[in-house]
């Protein structure tokens, strides 16, 4: 339905559909047709696309499993990005595989506090967490900027960026030329562990209960303040980690504006991907393909590449209104007959 | 007056109104004369909500005739501004204020007085010399109603009823929310405003308020008449009779005697227990408690007297303002829901969908709530899916639970409500407890399904475990207590064993009359 609309938009705008349609395809999946052949740098740079929105995508829908819209993985990423190009450029004298590890876990712990902090605020002061978030972007973003143009700014350099990390811990590319690396795999790793955190521990358990019904968690025991905290700890760390892929695998220091917006993109993957880490997956690898195919097909026919901006848009609102049932389910079920109420003198009008 | 006939302000006959499956009123009379206080009184469910709502033309009557200052208005009243038109104003339990708007915005919103272009200096001056009249004090005009406490909100309500010219105010259990020095400034409110020629009908389940206020009393029970009385001539014992009809007559002979030691140390002890529920007001008054292992105490009391915040705190959802609370031994006033849990209290909530069901969970998952660190329920880190299942399982058969083919793995939300009682009621019973807290375990189930809950907390008191019992159904506290403990606005009035107890003594403490 989406992509129909954007056919109309690219045929009305005058360019060639069909011609547009098979450019972006050939550049998201690396896939001609005919003649039948497989280019490896386009695929590969659709799935460097889609790392870093797997993470923020898997944070954002892990966030909702407990019923907390995470709009903060914007910051979180900036966050887990700046502390993650600041342990890379020390040399701790670790094996290079272990100094990655520091590397990854300082990211993600950083994006995991920020998380923590939002979550906090709603646990304990009840802040809504759209507004924390949305403020604490704020405050990670102008507060990274103010680091890398003061304190942690590179010396002699002209750019607000650190220096650059050591190369020990540089994530090489697989597909040489392009921006893929082990990052990737990283993602799915990420992505797949949280979902088997939901699915197989009490942890996980305890945050769907708190997502579907606080009041039934805190009659069973739960602490839901703790739970909404961790939650948030958690999809805050998987946000951090996008932000120390890049840093580990392309940009190799932190760069002022380097984590684009691939916080906000993961808003659409969470919603589109569903509850599933197949799902989450999936939407990622879609609109990654979608960014990268249409930098290709801007090059190869002169169609902007902002038509994947509308195109993803396009998506988005036509998944949006696929999600309202499952939304709508999500509400308790009415009470069928018209029973007396129960202590509360919540009355229905039929005493 | 200078009527010397009693010229009657309504006069409802043979009212019938059903809703799907519930006969609300049948063939139902009310005749109020102009400028009287009068009072409807019935227990929860007896019709008396539905009867003021027809009045206020939120419902049609299915039959039926309706007159307001002998016009016959049968028929006309389809909403609520027809019976507004005709003089008629209802304060609900809940109030219809706008919280973000004035008191003054309030007041002016729907009325008819109020012209396309607004004129606050008028409205105000009006609005000024009503409270003047009344001799109300604390209403600020230009306050937003949301941050008015309950109390001046329910002042608000019958200013705005008032602003709008009513001239019979219809009241809904008014003090039901309200702190009793504030429901005594109400009656005080409420007289000057007979004073000034009101006809005032209140709807209560509680007879020390109908016996102080009223004029006249109608008695409904399980949605007919049960009689009309003139207050100055009758008693709370005729009005209790009224209300509860033959079961009045029900013997205090114990089914099962069952003996429990009065040595025993007690299981659970509440002293001078306090909660404040979420506007501050006290709603638990110091309550004293105890529960005997084996023991099944029953708690009376209508609707609203702190059953439920007493339930919660004695679980651990809410916080207590003042007292102690000690389980076998133990000072658990403030240790958190879990712990609790882990010293052996279970607990059956009130409302079922609000705070025991997660709704996408299926049996297993909703067997596993709270036991999802006990590793013999499949509990831990990682969840043994299929040891829940496998438990599931066998809970279903054990507890006659009618599941489709697919068993623990199907919806909980799919189940008839007394299915869904008994796996809520599993949980709570095979947790091994040492006290169940049962709040309303049998409300909205058939009678099999009440039977089997009824079997199963008896079982589990014979084997030792303290019942605490809080019903709403007078007939099931006296099936199943041991004890019986009567609320009435937050306190308990009165603690009986059940050879002790009559429906006449525990109705009279439930509703504020004198012992």
């Amino acid at each position: 339905m989406g992509l129909l609309l954007v056919a109309l938009f690219i045929g009305l705008s005058g360019y060639n559909v069909p011609q547009a349609f098979s450019a972006l395809f050939i550049g998201a999946t690396g896939l001609q047709l005919v003649p039948f052949k497989v280019n490896l740098f386009p695929l590969a740079q659709s799935l460097a696309q889609t790392a870093p929105l797997l993470f923020t995508g898997a944070a954002i829908a892990f966030a909702l499993r407990a019923g907390m819209f995470n709009i903060g993985a914007q910051g979180q990423m900036v966050a887990g990005a700046l502390a993650t190009a600041v342990v890379g450029a020390w040399d701790p004298a670790l094996l290079s595989p272990l100094h990655i590890v520091l590397c990854l876990a300082v990211g993600g712990i950083a994006g995991g506090l920020l998380g923590a902090a939002a979550g906090l605020l709603k646990a304990y002061r009840h802040v809504h967490e759209v507004l924390s978030t949305i403020m604490l972007n704020y405050v990670a973003a102008d507060a990274a900027d103010y680091l890398v143009t003061h304190g942690l700014k590179e010396r002699h350099s002209m750019a607000p960026q650190t220096v650059k990390i050591s190369q020990a811990v540089y994530l090489h590319p697989l597909v040489s030329g392009s921006g893929l690396n082990a990052g990737l795999f990283v993602a799915v790793v990420a992505a797949v562990g949280a979902s088997l955190v939901i699915k197989y521990t009490s942890l996980g358990f305890r945050i769907r209960t708190v997502g579907e019904n606080q009041e039934a968690a805190a009659a069973a025991g739960v602490n839901v303040p703790a739970v909404l905290t961790t939650t948030m700890f958690i999809s805050g760390l998987l946000a951090g980690l996008a932000g120390s892929v890049l840093v580990l695998g392309l940009e190799h220091r932190y760069i002022k504006g380097m984590t684009g917006t691939y916080g906000f993109d993961g808003i659409s993957v969470a919603l589109l991907g569903g509850a599933s880490s197949v799902g989450v997956t999936v939407a990622a690898l879609f609109f990654g393909g979608l960014t990268s195919g249409a930098g290709y097909m801007s090059l190869q026919t002169n169609v902007p590449d902002s038509i994947a901006i509308v195109v993803q848009a396009a998506v988005v609102l036509f998944a949006g209104a696929r999600t309202l049932p499952w939304r709508q389910r999500r509400q308790p079920a009415p009470v069928a007959k018209p029973t007396k109420g129960a202590f509360a003198p919540v009355d229905a009008a039929d005493d | 007056m200078t009527t010397p006939t009693t010229r009657l302000a309504v006069k409802m006959s043979r009212i019938t109104r059903t809703f799907p499956g519930v006969v609300a009123n049948s063939s139902v009379n009310l005749s109020v004369v102009a400028g009287t206080f009068h009072a409807v009184i019935g227990e929860n469910g007896a019709g008396k909500s539905t009867l003021l709502n027809i009045l206020f033309g939120k419902y049609l009557p299915d039959s039926g005739t309706i007159e307001i200052d002998g016009e016959d208005v049968t028929g006309n009243l389809h909403q609520p501004v027809d019976s507004i038109k005709r003089g008629v104003g209802l304060v609900s339990q809940h109030y219809s204020l706008v919280p973000a708007l004035s008191v003054l915005d309030n007041l002016m919103l729907g009325s008819s007085s109020t012209s396309a272009i607004l004129s606050f200096r008028s409205a105000a001056a009006r609005a000024e010399s009503l409270i003047s009249d009344l001799g109300i004090s604390g209403i600020d005009l230009r306050a937003r109603a949301g941050s008015l406490s309950i109390a001046a909100q329910q002042k608000v309500e019958i200013l705005k009823a008032l602003y709008r010219e009513a001239r019979i105010l219809l009241l809904d259990e008014p003090t039901a929310a309200l702190a009793p020095q504030e429901a005594d400034a109400l009656f005080l409110l409420l007289a000057r405003l007979k004073s000034r020629g009101t006809t005032i009908v209140f709807v209560t389940h509680k007879l020390r308020e109908v016996l102080l206020n009223s004029d006249s009393v109608t008695v409904l029970r399980n949605g007919r008449n049960a009689g009309d009385f003139k207050t100055s001539a009758t008693s709370s014992e005729e009005l209790l009779a009224a209300m509860l009809g033959t079961r009045m007559a029900v013997p205090a002979t114990v089914k099962s005697p069952r003996l429990v030691e009065e040595g025993a140390q007690p299981l659970l002890e509440l002293h001078r227990v306090q909660v404040r529920n979420a506007r501050g007001i006290l709603a638990v008054r110091d309550v004293d408690l105890q529960v005997r292992p084996g023991e099944i105490v029953g708690v009376a009391g209508v609707d609203g007297s702190g059953q439920n915040e007493l339930a919660e705190a004695i679980v651990g959802t809410v916080g207590t303002s003042g007292g102690k609370m000690v389980l076998a031994g133990d000072d658990i006033t403030t240790r958190p829901v879990a712990l609790r849990m882990g010293a052996g209290i279970a607990y059956i909530p009130a409302d079922r969908h609000r705070t025991a069901i997660v709704p996408s969970f299926n049996i297993a998952e909703t067997y596993l709530l709270g036991h999802e660190q006990d590793s013999a329920w499949g509990g831990g880190v990682v969840i043994n899916w299929a040891l829940a299942h496998k438990r599931a399982t066998n809970m279903l058969q054990q507890y006659d639970v009618r599941a489709s083919s697919r068993g623990s793995a199907v919806r909980l939300g799919s189940l008839s409500g007394g299915n869904q009682q008994k796996v809520i009621a599993a949980r709570a019973l095979e947790a091994a407890p040492r006290l169940i807290v049962a709040c309303q375990p049998t409300r909205g189930l058939d009678v099999a399904a009440t039977r089997f809950v009824h079997d199963a907390l008896r079982r589990a008191a014979g084997n030792g475990v303290g019942v605490l019992l809080f019903s709403l159904d007078l007939d099931e506290i006296f099936e199943m207590s041991d004890r019986i403990a009567v609320m009435y606005n937050g306190a308990v009035t009165g603690v009986m064993a059940r050879s002790e107890a009559t429906v006449a003594k525990v109705g009279m403490l439930m509703t504020g009359g004198e012992q």
